[in-house]
């Protein structure tokens, strides 16, 4: 195991449930994993222990779907105590969260809701990354979310608030380019615009997935294949910013892992010949 | 402008709304932002009942995929979740169903709850390191009048679920590689059930059940929270036959008496 090192600017994988079984057993070649940091929180048992022989053989990234960040209910000390020790345990090279919030009133909805564009959000979202990074002692990378509703008090762009939130606490950024995408479809803004005014130096990690296409807007579902407009802005985004660690995520009607090793392929592809234009 | 906290107070209450009004919250027109909000309420509700079903398979299966379905959404509303960790969610799933009408009919659902409930949090509970040598060796050396008051520490993953019915063999009738007969003999009478998960490097890294004789299974309730001499005498309530020393042999050599607590 190697603790502290940062992730291999290379193709990762978002392993999930049904793939632990079979990664374990055949260490395929894959350069890194993603795991979503609740799936661990378990004090024992074969899953944590699973995880903990898999991390011998690969780095990995601490992927937090639950901490409801945004929320402007107190931060919950038990999810950052369990995190803590996850953290302690399996020494990730990166600890990532939402910019979102998951319920308000001590209800937890278990989704990711997206935030006003405020200067009040980005303060009480600064203050919180700022809390957090300080319980754990490590600077954590904050990712971009999808969104279906905008809100009416928005009154700066979505790009400037997750821009601010970066300069302001010193986080790093986890560039998720398929919500880029789907949120400039589903609320018409140019997705080069968001990636322009994007702090490139604290991208620390890249996002791809599928999205659904068949409702009212664009919805992202994690269950389908990296759509062709996606690959295209993310190459868009590898020319910006340079070659950075990217991870194939595929939460619903999870494929053979076959699948997702073709998806982490394409990605190498881009990264490579990302490697030889600088060269 | 309303706060931050007033909007997402108003957010979720659109989020739970179902009348198609659009929140005033949303910026662009009436009817698409009511359509969208929409999408959270589905994503919100698949979310659960996948989560649900996922702890629950049994229930789904007695249930069958529209009323398990509908079993979900109404407890999700009566017992929101508080957590941000949704695999920790669904632990008041068997009270619920007791007063859940439209399964009122099958009394047994609850128990059927407890048990997948119990299967999931052995599945994820802390690691035991007891050594069944020491235990004995801690047991042995202790002088026979402090013996009574002793308090005894179970694995971490041991559960013990008492039921009216033959819950043991309508849980192993309802596993999707059970082959052969499904009847329940339903006079089989009660159940006394240990649920465990096995010792790590045994040869199944699962959770085992298994059926307990009467006084075995009052013996290691009562040591939840009791000492060793009321246990003692639970179980012979229980059963006038209980064994004290074939019960500590038996119970701190398979590693479910997993160490030695303080004196009462």
């Amino acid at each position: 195991m190697t603790p502290g090192q940062a992730l291999p600017v290379a193709a990762g994988i978002g392993l999930r449930a049904p793939h632990v079984g079979y990664v374990k057993a055949q260490r395929p070649p894959v350069a890194w994993f993603e795991v979503h940091s609740e799936n661990y929180f378990a004090e024992g048992g074969p899953a944590i222990a699973s995880l903990e022989r898999i991390r011998a053989d690969y780095p990995l990234s601490l992927h937090g779907v639950g901490l409801s960040l945004g929320s402007t209910d107190p931060l919950s000390r038990a999810h950052l105590a369990k995190l803590a020790s996850l953290i302690a345990r399996v020494e990730p090279a990166l600890v990532s969260e939402h910019l979102s919030w998951s319920g308000v009133g001590g209800r937890h909805f278990n989704d990711l809701f997206p935030l006003p564009c405020t200067d009040e959000a980005v303060a009480h979202v600064c203050s919180r990354v700022a809390e957090v990074q300080d319980i754990l002692g490590r600077v954590i990378a904050v990712e971009n979310v999808s969104s279906y509703v905008g809100f009416a008090d928005s009154d700066i762009a979505e790009w400037e608030f997750v821009a601010a939130v970066v300069a302001r606490t010193g986080c790093k950024l986890l560039l998720d380019v398929n919500n880029v995408y789907v949120n400039a479809v589903n609320h018409g803004f140019d997705a080069e615009t968001y990636l322009a005014a994007m702090p490139g130096d604290a991208v620390a990690e890249i996002h791809l997935a599928g999205f659904d296409a068949r409702g009212p807007c664009l919805i992202d579902t994690h269950g389908a294949r990296v759509a062709p407009e996606v690959w295209a802005l993310y190459r868009s985004a590898i020319e910006r910013f340079g070659a950075r660690p990217t991870l194939i995520e595929w939460d619903v009607d999870i494929p053979e892992f076959s699948v997702l090793e073709t998806e982490a392929l394409a990605a190498t592809t881009i990264l490579e010949s990302r490697d030889a234009i600088a060269a | 402008m309303p706060s931050l906290r007033e909007v997402q107070i108003r957010f979720s209450a659109a989020v739970l709304a179902t009348d198609g009004t659009a929140p005033a919250f949303a910026r662009g027109d009436a009817a698409t932002a009511a359509e969208r909000m929409a999408i959270y309420r589905r994503t919100i509700r698949s979310n659960y009942r996948n989560a649900l079903g996922a702890t629950y398979p049994v229930l789904k299966r007695l249930l069958g995929m529209r009323l398990f379905n509908a079993a979900v959404d109404a407890y999700v509303e009566a017992e929101p979740s508080r957590s941000g960790d949704l695999n920790v969610y669904g632990d008041a799933f068997d009270d619920f169903l007791a007063r859940y009408a439209p399964a009122a009919e099958w009394p047994w659902l609850p128990d059927v709850a407890r048990l997948e409930w119990a299967i999931d949090e052995a599945s994820r509970a802390q690691d035991s390191t007891a050594e069944p040598d020491v235990v004995l060796g801690a047991l042995t050396v202790l002088p026979a009048d402090k013996l009574p008051g002793l308090t005894l520490k179970l694995d971490p993953s041991c559960r013990l679920i008492a039921s009216a019915f033959p819950l043991l063999r309508i849980w192993q009738v309802n596993q999707p590689d059970h082959g052969g007969e499904t009847n329940v003999d339903w006079s089989a009478g009660r159940d006394h059930l240990r649920v465990r998960r096995e010792r790590p490097g045994a040869a199944i890294d699962g959770v085992a059940i298994e059926r307990l004789p009467a006084g075995d299974f009052a013996f290691l309730s009562a040591l939840v929270g009791s000492a060793l001499g009321e246990a003692i005498e639970r179980a012979q309530d229980a059963d006038a036959q209980f064994d004290l020393s074939t019960a500590l042999h038996g119970f701190i050599g398979d590693g479910t008496i997993a160490g030695i607590g303080d004196t009462m």
